[in-house]
């Protein structure tokens, strides 16, 4: 079984953390992806449903997510509790809508590739090579990347963590319908459970992978 | 690189009186002496007949075409830019999220533009130290101004693709009524309407 291919098909979540993707009180859809510039790509983060097959995994991912931002910034001593982190909800869109992004002028390539990050298995980069020699601002190259991805959004799955419940308001009841519209997982019932045991052979399979890795 | 001015600074704004209209409506042709708020369409066209009016009506319609709370909103929208943009520049040396201080100086200045020239104030967002976006949406469309320190880019949207990419230079970037014009033509952030001949209709319709 192949874990690590992503195809085009299949779906993609981008996690939400406020006050990150927000501008205030409001959703801020344009700061909903951050891109970097690392190793000679623009990189980006998602989470494939591969290795979050259900809503429950997708939000226990987010809210590691939060938690693990709010640890390193206590470890930082920039930690400040009402700038804490938190997970609000999360948004679909397909592999096909990252690779689409190959279309855009002084793109060459465009691909979303498994990478796991921080111990989070279910993690994967979008990786964007530019045009050598493009005469395109790259700046502007990353707008349109942002502005197509939010674009091909889906959603929102929103979600309070057991560890917010007593926050109110609550951040994740300003999140918008996605520029596709809603989001429903409408996965039979058996397909659903075979996700789940697939879920279950490609973790055993890519920590067996790790640890061969490491030795 | 190019030295660009740093500072926003909000420039006052005249707010026309009105109060002695309560009592007393002005003849048609002081109306338009005092500031050609209302004029006619053509010589055939009648103009208002302020004295078949209830007073009641000129008082709000009036107060409809004199925007000093859309004054107040547009000043206050810019300070909230600058403080954004500020706080951007100062997130704290080594973050992901601060801004470049030349980019800071270019992002200023094409704001100082914009407010210049009566543009809603754009939303702001970065992708790092290189650039700022500031951002205007119209439904689901969508134009963005990426500046850098030593360029701007225009990008227009739609939820389908992408319409629209324009560059502009460094030279450009010193002549804002340059770039300013393509942000106008695409008809997404139009300048806003402050002026009091501009916010009445035309011709003007009693308010009941």
């Amino acid at each position: 079984m192949r874990c690590g291919r992503i195809r085009n098909g299949e779906n993609l979540f981008r996690h939400c953390i406020h006050p990150i993707s927000f501008r205030g009180p409001r959703f801020a859809p344009e700061k909903i992806i951050k891109i970097e510039e690392r190793d000679g790509f623009l990189l980006a983060s998602l989470a494939w449903e591969r290795f979050v097959p259900t809503s429950k995994f997708v939000h226990d991912y987010g809210c590691r997510l939060a938690f693990g931002m709010n640890n390193r910034d206590r470890a930082a001593a920039r930690y400040k509790e009402k700038n804490r982190k938190i997970y609000c909800g999360a948004y679909q869109l397909r592999a096909d809508a990252v690779r689409a992004l190959a279309a855009i002028e002084g793109i060459a390539t465009a691909d979303v590739v498994h990478h796991v990050e921080m111990g989070e298995i279910a993690h994967v980069d979008v990786r964007i090579v530019l045009r050598p020699g493009a005469d395109l601002d790259a700046e502007n190259t990353k707008t349109a990347i942002v502005d197509r991805l939010w674009n091909a959004c889906r959603g929102p799955l929103r979600h309070v963590c057991s560890c917010e419940a007593a926050t109110s308001p609550h951040p994740s009841a300003a999140l918008i319908t996605g520029p596709q519209g809603k989001y429903s997982d409408n996965r039979p019932s058996l397909l659903r459970l075979w996700s789940i045991l697939r879920f279950y052979v490609c973790v055993f399979l890519c920590q067996r992978s790790l640890k061969d890795g490491q030795q | 690189m190019l030295k660009l001015p740093v500072d926003i600074y909000l420039q006052p704004v005249a707010v026309i009186a009105t109060s002695e209209w309560r009592t007393a409506p002005p003849s048609e042709g002081q109306f338009a002496e005092a500031s050609g708020a209302f004029r006619r369409l053509d010589s055939g066209v009648p103009g208002p007949a302020f004295e078949n009016l209830p007073s009641a009506q000129i008082v709000r319609s009036a107060f409809s075409s004199i925007p000093i709370v859309w004054q107040l909103e547009f000043a206050q929208e810019y300070r909230g830019l600058g403080e954004a943009l500020g706080q951007m520049v100062d997130v704290g040396e080594g973050s992901d999220w601060q801004i470049e201080l030349p980019v800071y100086g270019a992002a200023c200045f094409v704001a100082a533009g914009l407010m210049a020239n009566l543009y809603p104030a754009p939303r702001v967002f970065g992708h790092g130290p290189k650039s700022v976006v500031f951002n205007w949406s119209q439904g689901a469309d969508n134009l963005y101004l990426t500046v850098s320190a030593d360029r701007v880019s225009a990008l227009v949207s739609t939820p389908e693709r992408i319409q629209k990419r324009v560059e502009f230079s460094e030279k450009d970037l010193l002549n804002p009524g340059f770039f300013l014009s393509a942000v106008q033509s695409a008809r997404l952030a139009q300048p806003v309407q402050l002026q009091l001949k501009s916010s009445v209709p035309d011709p003007m319709v009693p308010v009941d």
